[in-house]
């Protein structure tokens, strides 16, 4: 189970010990407010950082090094949790076990870390320009790519409308004008306030013994003059945009996208019933969306349903014939209409409560998954471990399942069409 | 079934031939608590022309898909919702040249695996539920011309090759798939869905002879006849069409650049092509090599940019792609690169180092329970155990690489397939 080591102040290191997998995974994150003027910065930063140090200076030598290590990898973070973006670095790589005799890995990963977060490449005392810049580019070039997946694309507009007055509305990577305004000088400010003030979680899983971890790690944070600021909780979905909207583009397929919102969200004690009903809604090949929509009445190929437990939204989105969006709509109220009736077989109860539960079960099953369970309710306010998780699943009944569709109200849509359409 | 062992990477393996011609093989994952099994047939869009019972047969584009879509269909019962009631999560994908049934599960393992065995094993199609399958699988064509992604590898497959069915999508299109009936459906399963042409490979805490017995009951005893599919004509290797761009709804120009290889056929000669063509890969633009590190500095490549050694039945190819501002820039440096390497070789401790890496990312893939299930199954398609990678990778030396890109990387074996933004 996890082991929970604060190295000092807003400096976490949670340890999940296993000895069962071929690699071991160790991730960093900074916990930063979601917020308009600096989303964009946070998401420059781990690209900046990996770019270069004063001791291997370019990507060449960092992606030497990386092969040395047996083809260890290391990735930017960059998340958004609730209210919270974390911002940080994410590394797998082989246990020590399966290196040449003699060799170690993950020593000197914690080192290599460290000089990629305290000693990066610097010139005239900030971040080295043209990393900055060429950086800036691959990032804006990653938010215009989201134009490029219909379906994603139609999915961040629905959330723009839908949460003009939430940090949920603010684009993950911030946006391109915001990216456009970063120089050197600033985006190192910022890094500095970021390494002086910002909470930090460590997350590890491997067969390295939690104590030596945190006799590597501490000293790193120990060269930092830490001053925490701590983040105010995580808070529900504040209410502001909405409406109905329809946006024209040169494409064949359609994509409606229709967002929901409830009061439960992953702090209530009705989440597990939440998270049952959209499952059962709309989640998997034996959801009433699948069935109906897809199966009975060959609407479309994709149609599926997601609920943001932090802020208690829950999102459907289809891609469809334009001509029969109307059908679709109607359809998919009409589904919702018949989870809040308690129109509900035993077998559509139980299939998604398995379908949770399965997923439930296997989240121990591989590092990355362990991390991403871990690290996402540790920092998102889910104060359910997995096992209180899967008995809160495991009494989920249908007229719990009713009274959380009940709860659901319909707040957006927003929908893609071809421009002949 | 006989046990093999694989020290180095702590795996074993199980494997036994039935007597129905079935490959069973169960990789164990003592201590896990999730197991996934793959049914697979070596059967894909590409197997278009075949001989059955002495017949010869050629059927409609898209096909292996749409029966991947409708072995599903069970009479009077529906797998899926029985599927999921015992929290089994299944899917299912039609590649070139292959199809795969899966699940994945954490409990009820032996009910899930006989469900999976059962459905596969089982056709049954009607007029209407064909039909009907259809406006599903339209829906998923229009969604594929909208993907700039597949759009782009497709376009590829039409300036590479001028006979082989790659150039076809595995989709088909809305006209091929009209085409689509009851009875070649049955066809297809009667030609391919035997025993003898299939694999069932389970990675998993599990007992390797419950899945054996299991197999052997439901599919039962007999050997039947396997399609003998026509042998796909050898082609030039000069790609027919160097360039080809088209517009589309993107933010910036993105690309895939193949280099044509000669096919590569199967067994352990053939691996060892592949893990050449791989690391020729790596050599060539690999995130370490000196032209990755160029063309990233100068903005011509981004994060985006990757590639690597693909094979299907009946060819082979270098590929790489991404987005950037100037792709015919990105193909002269690499065509470029390949003539420096040619000449001058590749280094022998830079080389070890990368295959050391490509070493340690395979091992650590072992994790994947998705990925280590496909490609036992892929491999075993290919005539080769696939835990044996180590040692063609530690014997590759680096002559073979530069012979390769000598041989490939070449520009009237490469076409360039490019998508512009509209405005």
């Amino acid at each position: 189970m996890i082991q929970t080591i604060q190295l000092m102040p807003g400096v976490q290191l949670r340890c999940f010990p296993a000895e069962r997998f071929k690699q071991g995974c160790l991730s960093f994150q900074f916990l930063r407010p979601m917020a308009r003027e600096e989303a964009a910065m946070n998401a420059l930063i781990p690209a900046v950082l990996l770019r270069g140090t004063e001791k291997r200076p370019d990507l060449r030598s960092i992606t030497l090094h990386l092969d040395d290590l047996y083809g260890a990898s290391v990735g930017a973070l960059v998340r958004r949790i609730g209210d919270y973006q974390t911002i940080g670095l994410h590394c797998s790589f082989i246990e020590d076990r399966f290196a040449l005799s003699g060799d170690q890995v993950l020593a000197p990963m914690v080192g290599f870390l460290e000089e990629l977060l305290l000693n990066p490449l610097l010139e005239n005392g900030v971040f080295f320009n043209h990393f900055v810049q060429s950086e800036k580019r691959n990032l804006i070039a990653t938010i215009e790519s989201e134009r490029n997946d219909k379906r994603a694309y139609a999915a961040a507009q629905m959330l723009k409308k839908m949460c003009a007055a939430d940090s949920f509305g603010i684009p993950r990577l911030g946006e391109v004008e915001q990216v456009e305004a970063i120089d050197a000088p600033t985006l190192w400010a910022h890094y500095r306030k970021i390494l002086r003030e910002s909470p930090v979680e460590i997350f590890y899983v491997g067969t390295g013994k939690p104590e030596k971890l945190a006799q590597w790690l501490r000293p790193i944070f120990e060269k930092i003059h830490r001053q925490p600021v701590f983040l105010p909780e995580q808070s529900p979905f504040r209410d502001g945009g909405g409406g109905d909207h329809v946006q024209t583009m040169e494409i064949t397929q359609a994509k409606l996208v229709m967002g929901f919102v409830t009061p439960i969200t992953n702090r209530d004690s009705r989440f597990a019933a939440m998270q049952v009903l959209n499952t059962l809604f709309g989640a998997g090949m034996t959801s009433k969306l699948f069935m109906n929509v897809r199966e009975k009445m060959s609407l479309c190929y994709s149609i599926g349903s997601g609920y943001y437990g932090s802020k208690g939204i829950m999102t459907v989105s289809a891609g469809i014939d334009a001509e029969k969006e109307s059908v679709v709509r109607s359809e998919i109220l009409a589904q919702l209409d018949a989870c809040r009736a308690g129109d509900i077989t035993a077998e559509e109860l139980r299939s998604a409560k398995e379908a949770i539960l399965s997923g439930l079960r296997g989240v121990h099953d591989s590092p990355g998954s362990i991390e991403g369970y871990e690290t996402t309710a540790a920092i998102g306010g889910l104060p359910l471990t997995v096992d209180d998780y899967r008995r809160a699943v495991e009494a989920v009944t249908s007229e719990d399942v009713m009274a959380a569709a009940a709860s659901v109200t319909l707040h957006t849509t927003y929908f893609l069409k071809g421009i002949d359409a | 079934m006989t046990e093999m062992n694989y020290p180095r990477l702590g795996e074993k393996l199980y494997r036994r031939v039935l007597p129905n011609g079935l490959t069973v093989l169960v990789a164990p994952r003592p201590g896990f608590t999730r197991k996934m099994a793959y049914f697979v047939t070596d059967f894909g869009s590409i197997h278009r022309k075949f001989q059955l019972e002495g017949e010869e047969f050629t059927v409609p584009a898209g096909i292996a898909h749409y029966l991947e879509h409708k072995m599903f269909d069970l009479p009077g019962r529906d797998v899926t919702a029985e599927l999921a009631e015992l929290g089994a999560n299944v899917n299912a994908f039609t590649s070139y040249d292959m199809t795969a049934y899966y699940f994945s599960c954490t409990e009820h393992f032996e009910q899930s695996l006989k469900l999976l065995l059962e459905f596969v094993s089982t056709p049954y199609f009607t007029e209407e539920s064909v039909d009907k399958e259809r406006g599903i699988i339209d829906q998923e064509i229009g969604m594929n011309l909208d993907a700039p992604d597949s759009v782009i590898f497709e376009q590829l497959m039409e300036g590479m090759y001028q006979k082989h069915d790659i150039r076809t999508p595995i989709l088909g299109t809305t006209e091929t798939i009209r085409q689509i009936t009851p009875k070649n459906l049955h066809l297809c399963h009667r030609a391919f869905y035997t025993p003898g042409n299939m694999v069932l490979c389970v990675v998993g805490d599990v007992n390797p002879d419950r899945v054996a017995a299991m197999a052997e009951e439901i599919l039962g005893q007999e050997q039947r006849p396997v399609a003998k599919k026509c042998p796909i004509s050898a082609e030039n290797l000069t790609c027919p069409i160097a360039e080809q761009s088209r517009k589309m709804e993107v933010a910036m120009p993105t690309f895939q650049l193949g280099f044509k290889c000669r096919p590569i056929g199967t067994g352990p000669d053939a691996v060892r092509q592949e893990v050449i063509g791989d690391l020729a890969a790596e050599a060539l633009f690999g995130e370490s090599s000196p032209l990755y590190l160029r063309l990233y500095e100068d903005g011509l490549i981004d994060q985006s940019f990757g590639g690597g050694f693909e094979t299907v039945d009946g060819c082979a190819m270098l590929t790489c792609g991404g987005d950037s501002h100037n792709p015919r820039a990105v193909r002269d440096a690499i065509l470029a690169q390949a003539a420096v390497i040619a000449a001058d070789g590749v280094e022998e401790a830079a080389f070890r180092r990368m295959v050391r890496s490509a070493l340690g990312r395979r091992i650590r893939d072992l994790d994947s329970f998705d990925s280590t299930c496909f490609r036992l199954c892929a491999y075993y398609f290919s005539k080769f155990d696939y835990f044996d990678f180590p040692a063609v990778y530690e014997t590759v030396t680096t002559g073979e690489i530069r012979d390769f890109l000598k041989e490939v990387v070449q520009r009237e074996r490469c076409s360039l397939s490019v998508i512009e933004p509209l405005v």
